[in-house]
């Protein structure tokens, strides 16, 4: 079966034409007014020191030099890759684990379950953010509570440590957003036709076989979507991080769009934070731009 | 071990990893609910601030106006503009389809601060048009991409035999692209009115008292120095509950929002 687009016969083409520019013009210039504007207005604004003060003052690069210059900007920057990294990680493992293992029920239960378990997805990070804190408080918390079972709970410093406040946020946010991929990775395995596994079986593959040669490469389009998606917002990282710790204990979690948004809003700084917010850009450019190449739809092909 | 066996021992092995699975998605969930009406006393809070009911009321009324229009507004632009990039064979159809992806990477902040001076100047900062037209600003470029997925699916030989039949372009639109996508419409609306009720940030710079959404009375718990979690529990269980409620009655359309032609690529 074809779809769409279609090619209009040649009599008709100026007024369809028409008809299509004016259908996604509102949309189109909705972007260019919104996102794209805003872009060249941070791009110039991150040229200068206090722009749209009285006492702007163009600074050109110095705002980027400034940022390379600054150890609490490479530690947001840090904190940043490896949350994301650590993100990714989890979420994968998680997602696509219990994925598969949910693709292995009858249909109905498979569906009952996935709902359940996509509660976390439906959540604001702000209230992620409440619940965890609440859930990581050193007396009422029942992480601690947990942990003290077992007797862990001296060495764990929780959001209040430095050295675990990180991981310690990450864990929420996988919390929140692992049934993203949960779904994602579940509806492309009912694609998968089960012939496949039946042959492979016959052959007799094991398992873990089966997952690592057969359905994972059958995923792998889905998987490049599913960490397009995640690690692009994982890299953007502000809500639940806010709610959490709001970049601390000692920078300890802050992250490039906490730390720009501190500098731009709260210390007047706003050429530096246009500036850090470029450079996130063209971080998330270099990291995730081939994947977004990939991914990039032909809207004329099959 | 038998085959019997070991297919229990399976079975048995699976569900406990579903219990425990079961245990870390509902346990938190469960905890802010049941904080949401224990006494303050049983939590740790000092002096319980009277949270004003009609304050909470309020927020909710604000967050589903903003959630619904906002809503309505991405779908109706979203529905065109993909439509106009899929039916026409436009040359550009491809170059402009991907530029509305790229729409994911420029940092909101970037946004942030253009729009809050737009629309002080315009006077309509603090009012709820604000926030809808910067909800439906962010999803817009996101929901095109979801509905060219969506459009592509549709077998062109049935706009084509409407227009034989001699249907103009746009009543082929109406009457037979919109019905046969309206699976990929109710996704959409879901996905959208998830992002406008939970969002935070824009929410929280362009309103004012009393246009406050849900996420933003929220926010304000969050700074305190002892967390009122008696009340903040509540502000989050009226949060949540209306998204968690939808996506239950919505599930199978979540599924196919999120993938949304990702599978298929």
């Amino acid at each position: 079966m074809t779809t769409l687009p279609l090619r209009p016969r040649p009599a008709l083409i100026r007024r369809d034409a028409l008809l299509g520019l004016v259908l996604v013009l509102p949309a189109a210039l909705t972007i260019l007014i919104v996102m794209f504007i805003p872009l060249v207005y941070a791009v110039v604004a991150s040229l200068y020191d206090h722009p749209g003060a009285d006492q702007a003052a163009f600074v050109f690069v110095d705002n980027y030099a400034r940022f390379f210059q600054d150890p609490v900007a490479i530690r947001s920057l840090l904190n940043t890759a490896l949350y994301t990294a650590l993100n990714l990680v989890l979420c994968l493992l998680l997602g696509v684990g219990m994925a598969v293992l949910l693709a292995s029920f009858p249909r109905r239960t498979g569906n009952v379950l996935r709902a359940i378990f996509s509660m976390p997805l439906l959540i604001s990070p702000i209230i992620v953010g409440l619940i965890w804190r609440y859930m990581y408080d050193p007396q009422y918390g029942i992480i601690y509570w947990l942990l003290g079972l077992v007797g862990l709970d001296q060495a764990f410093g929780g959001l209040n440590a430095s050295g675990t406040a990180l991981i310690s946020v990450v864990v929420a946010d996988v919390w929140n957003v692992t049934p993203f991929i949960l779904l994602v990775v579940s509806a492309g395995l009912t694609v998968v036709p089960d012939e496949l596994y039946e042959a492979a079986r016959i052959d007799g593959a094991g398992p873990f076989r089966i997952l690592f040669r057969i359905t994972i490469p059958l995923l792998s389009k889905v998987l490049a979507v599913v960490i397009m998606i995640r690690g692009t917002d994982a890299f953007r990282v502000f809500d639940i991080i806010y709610a959490l710790t709001n970049g601390g204990p000692a920078y300890a979690t802050s992250s490039l769009s906490i730390y720009a948004y501190k500098a731009a809003f709260e210390q007047g700084d706003l050429g530096y934070g246009m500036a850090v917010s470029i450079l996130t850009l063209i971080a998330l450019v270099i990291l995730f731009g081939p994947l977004m190449r990939n991914s990039a739809r032909r809207v004329d092909e099959l | 071990m038998s085959p019997r066996t070991k297919r229990r021992a399976i079975w048995a092995v699976k569900w406990v990893i579903v219990a425990l699975f079961m245990l870390w998605t509902v346990v938190p969930i469960a905890i802010v609910i049941t904080n949401a009406f224990k006494k303050p006393l049983d939590i740790f809070t000092t002096a319980p601030r009277l949270f004003f009911q009609p304050t909470l009321l309020k927020y909710f009324v604000n967050s589903t106006i903003v959630a619904v229009v906002s809503t309505v507004f991405v779908l109706i632009l979203a529905t065109f503009a993909s439509y106009a990039l899929t039916a026409f064979g436009f040359r550009w159809a491809n170059w402009v389809a991907n530029a509305f992806l790229v729409g994911r990477l420029v940092p909101v902040i970037a946004m942030l601060l253009p729009l809050f001076i737009i629309f002080n100047l315009t006077g309509i900062r603090g009012t709820l048009v604000a926030p809808i037209i910067a909800h439906a600003a962010l999803q817009l470029p996101f929901m095109v991409w979801l509905l060219i997925g969506f459009m592509r699916d549709v077998p062109k030989e049935l706009e084509q035999a409407a227009m034989v039949d001699g249907c103009t372009k746009m009543q082929a639109f109406w009457r037979i692209i919109l019905p046969i996508i309206a699976p990929g419409l109710a996704a959409a609306f879901i996905l959208s009115m998830q992002y406008s009720w939970n969002e935070l940030l824009f929410s929280l710079q362009l309103t004012s008292f009393d246009t406050y959404t849900l996420p933003v009375g929220i926010a304000g718990f969050v700074g305190a120095v002892s967390v009122n979690a008696g009340q903040s529990s509540a502000a989050a269980t009226v949060t949540m509950v209306p998204m968690i409620v939808l996506g239950f009655f919505i599930q199978k359309y979540l599924a196919a929002g999120t993938t949304g032609g990702a599978v298929k690529g």
